[in-house]
């Protein structure tokens, strides 16, 4: 038997007219999808204020070294896609390659519990970004800093909370398409900074930063006490392209905070596939990526150009509470380059652009943890009442219950309380913990699932001759490891802390005690959970 | 009594043999299959010279020179659900160019692997010890009709009421149009006909068990990818809508049966009750090879389902 390459003229197979035989994917939305989760604007501006945590460390070599390292896991992840394109994503693939107990602990850790962390983290990003900037702009600084405080923060976060049920309750039919409208409104922001970045000089904007920082705070020298500040605190900014590589490195694990997430529509993926689903599925997902990759480079650039590569990283240092903050509010840049125009219309107007960036993602919070929630009950691990629906408005009031009012408990913890408010990278963490388990599943499935390998598209993908998913897969491994052993033993990332280890290790005993039990309950009711994916045998 | 219920394998031999395997692996009395039988995709093996065949089959072009290698990637083949139709070349092209040619060579395959899977069930099913009930599904073609009832060793249960140990299974395989205008399809008031004709011959209906195609409409057993009108998944398939039949939903409502089992909707695996029916679609991922299923324990004495499991096998 041999083996050649594709390109023939004939016909090598033929479809009949049957149900679901549709085309595929369009990479387009997969790419926006990809974009909005690795959200440049919410995740990555929040997260360029860390650098001074490695006062050496490139920002921008740390966003390229992430952007390569985490294309392997787009490489790992497409190939679990392609080979077992199933709706519920790591899940299935877990269960079904490494076993029901740790396909279980693993999304109900990463895909369920520790999304109620991120609703007070998201709920934090729109008092940053939306609350704190508009009120600032017109000029009601009161307001502006009640949402600096915990009582603002706990009410951002409540109604954070609200939005992202209240879409799980009606559905994503409409939000699918303001997702749409919202990512091309947030580009429209995206120019409109970028001309505005382009077209201004440094010296206009030390003038306009003074200004408006004086009319809105009451500051003198906003700009010069921004740099003394940070020259107070000892902390000396890198130069753009200066830096050491290995403290440019540790930035990695908080770059993972926004770009670890390409995959993330990969719950929603059915059956579709074909010989050229890999390509598809890839590109989705890699553009995705490397479209924020781009425009973090763009905005890194242009920050330096015109706000001064220093005082970004000055102020940042400020925030991060390496210095004392000059600033009352969030140094957002969006707020900070809309004062380049000194009329507060335009600049509400830009900034109510940029935020399309959060409501355009802001919505699907919660949309993978009802699918879990769904599916756990549906296996019969969590109690039937978990996955019923209303009759008349079809929502799903069970699920929705497991995951607001613990999200509003930590929600309150998040505002209330500082230091479990620093346990932010913890959200990372677990989420990375079940993505390394799908890396072990994937470099695995050729030994495991040997006919459903050799059967995917994903085998055929070969680079000198060697299966390109299984090495990327232990790439992607080799990236988890990396940012699971820095975020346990570096102080640095304040997710070693006693309290935020003994949070994150809760909620992994928490998991497991749901699932002992629901085999030790199940079993009494004469229901055997073990047969779940147990495999018939085919002779 | 136990129960082994699958559906939609759609010409996975893998999923059908492990549906014959099904009764000993779960030690079930019985097997039901509920409908789309028969695969989506053919094939062609040409065959270049005697003893020498080609075929592209998962993106490479593979050449055979024995039989034994023709048989191999047959079941390969056939394991994938796809049905493997060996022809010369100038067939192959013949099919390219006459109008109902792929049709008619579908057709042939189609029965021809219908008939081989039925020869198999008979020394699996122990003769017709096992009981094994089967009916048709929208996808499938009106020819297994016939074939599937002259089996010795399965029941086809299309549009029939059939007594299961107590309890009365009413089947039908039909469905509410598909953006595709497959075979068994009809309007919702045509369906809800076909229905109280099939439903009206259960003597008991505190005992009846319904087995339609079609999920019941809006109970998240129907939710597939929205399409546009490029029969393209919208938003990156994030969008999911309601698919089912509202005369099998009004159905369920009305008559109250203890179970109702569908499929139809392969990703919308789920269980919910509608009023003291438990209604299940156990999905399916029969390119996997993966036979999903429901495992139910039906009480007769007590006249309900005792226990029940949605299963990966």
């Amino acid at each position: 038997m041999t083996a050649g390459a594709l390109g023939e003229e004939r016909p090598t197979l033929f479809l009949r007219n049957a149900t679901g035989l549709v085309r595929g994917w369009s990479v387009r939305d997969s790419m926006i999808y990809a974009t909005l989760s690795t959200n440049v604007v919410t995740l990555g501006m929040v997260e360029w204020t860390v650098q001074s945590s490695f006062p050496h460390g490139n920002l921008l070599y740390s966003i390229l070294l992430s952007g390569v390292w985490v294309s392997f896991l787009v490489v790992a992840y497409t190939g679990l896609v392609t080979t077992i394109p199933r709706a519920g994503g790591d899940y299935v693939w877990q269960s079904r390659i490494l076993g029901s107990g740790i396909g279980f602990v693993m999304a109900a850790t990463g895909w369920w519990f520790i999304l109620w962390l991120w609703a007070p983290i998201y709920g934090a990003v729109l008092s940053e970004e939306f609350f704190q900037p508009i009120f600032a702009t017109l000029g009601t600084q009161s307001q502006a800093a009640w949402f600096t405080t915990s009582n603002g923060k706990f009410v951002v976060t409540l109604i954070t909370i609200a939005l992202a049920g209240l879409l799980v309750s009606v559905g994503m039919a409409g939000y699918a398409r303001v997702q749409k409208w919202c990512f091309y409104g947030g580009l429209l922001g995206v120019l409109v900074l970028v001309i505005l970045l382009l077209a201004s000089s440094h010296a206009n904007f030390i003038a306009s930063f003074n200004t408006e920082t004086h009319k809105l705070f009451g500051l003198n020298g906003a700009y010069q006490q921004v740099n003394a500040s940070a020259a107070t605190a000892g902390y000396v900014a890198p130069t753009f392209f200066g830096g050491t590589f290995g403290q440019s490195l540790l930035l990695v694990p908080f770059m993972m905070f926004y770009l670890l997430w390409p995959n993330w529509g990969t719950t929603l993926y059915g059956e579709i596939r074909g010989a050229s689903d890999f390509r598809r599925v890839f590109s989705g997902m890699f553009i995705g990526l490397w479209t924020t990759v781009a425009l973090s480079v763009v905005f890194l650039l242009l920050f330096a150009k015109t706000f001064g590569w220093a005082f970004y990283l000055n102020i940042n240092a400020g925030q991060n509470a390496v210095s004392k903050a000059v600033l009352p509010i969030f140094p957002y840049p969006v707020m900070m380059a809309a004062w380049l125009v000194h009329d507060s219309a335009f600049q509400v107007i830009v900034i109510l652009l940029m935020s399309l960036w959060f409501f355009g993602w802001v919505g699907t919070l919660f949309l993978s943890s009802t699918r879990v929630i769904f599916a756990a009950a549906f296996d019969r691990v969590l109690p039937d009442a978990a996955a019923q629906v209303s009759e008349k408005r079809r929502v799903p009031v069970a699920s929705l219950v497991l995951m607001l009012l613990p999200a509003v408990g930590f929600g309150a913890l998040y505002a209330y309380n500082a230091t479990f408010a620093s346990y932010t990278l913890d959200a990372t963490l677990v989420i990375a913990v079940t993505y390394l388990f799908s890396a072990i599943a994937v470099v695995i499935l050729p030994l495991r699932k040997p006919d459903l390998w050799f059967a995917s598209p994903a085998s055929k993908v070969k680079l000198l001759g060697v299966p390109v998913v299984p090495v990327a897969g232990v790439v992607t491994i080799g990236l988890l490891v990396f940012n699971l052993y820095e975020w346990l033993s570096n102080d640095a990332y304040v997710v070693n802390k006693h309290g935020s280890l003994i949070y994150m290790g809760a909620m992994y005993v928490l998991a497991i005690v749901i699932y002992v039990a629901a085999r030790i309950i199940r079993a009494r009711q004469g229901i055997d959970l073990g047969l779940i994916n147990k495999e018939i045998p085919v002779e | 009594m136990k129960v082994f219920f699958a559906t939609d394998i759609h010409g996975s031999e893998t999923c059908w043999r492990k549906f014959l395997n099904a009764a000993a692996f779960y030690k079930a009395d019985m097997v039901i299959l509920g409908g789309d039988v028969t695969g989506k995709v053919m094939v062609p093996i040409v065959s270049l010279r005697p003893g020498h065949w080609e075929v592209t089959f998962g993106g490479q072009r593979v050449q055979m020179d024995t039989e034994a290698e023709l048989d191999s990637i047959k079941r390969k083949i056939r394991d994938r659900g796809y049905y493997p139709a060996v022809m010369s070349g100038d067939e192959l092209d013949s099919l390219n160019a006459e109008d109902g040619s792929v049709d008619r060579r579908f057709t042939q395959e189609m029965t021809k692997g219908l008939e081989a899977w039925l020869d198999m069930a008979d020394g699996k099913l122990r003769g017709g010890e096992i009981p094994c009930i089967l009916n048709g599904g929208n996808d499938d073609i009106w020819e297994i009709d016939d074939i599937i009832e002259r089996s010795p060793s399965v029941s086809f249960a299309e549009s029939k009421v059939l007594d299961i140990g107590g309890f009365y299974l009413a089947s039908m395989g039909w469905t509410n149009p598909t953006p595709w205008n497959t075979f068994r399809e009809a309007p919702e008031d045509v369906l809800a006909a076909k229905i109280d004709a099939v439903v009206s011959s259960i003597p008991d209906m505190s005992r009846a068990v319904f087995n339609f195609h079609a999920p019941p409409y809006g109970t998240g057993l129907d939710e597939a990818p929205a399409l546009d009108e490029n029969m393209r998944p919208m938003h990156g398939g994030a969008v999911m809508k309601p698919v089912g039949s509202t005369a099998v939903k009004a159905a369920i409502q009305k008559y109250q049966p203890i179970l109702s089992v569908h499929g139809h909707i392969h990703e919308s695996k789920g269980v919910l009750r509608l009023g003291r029916t438990l209604t299940m679609n156990p999905g399916s991922s029969y390119s996997d090879g993966v036979l999903q299923g429901a495992v139910l324990d039906l009480n007769e004495k007590k006249g309900k389902v005792t226990r029940y499991i949605l299963v990966n096998g």
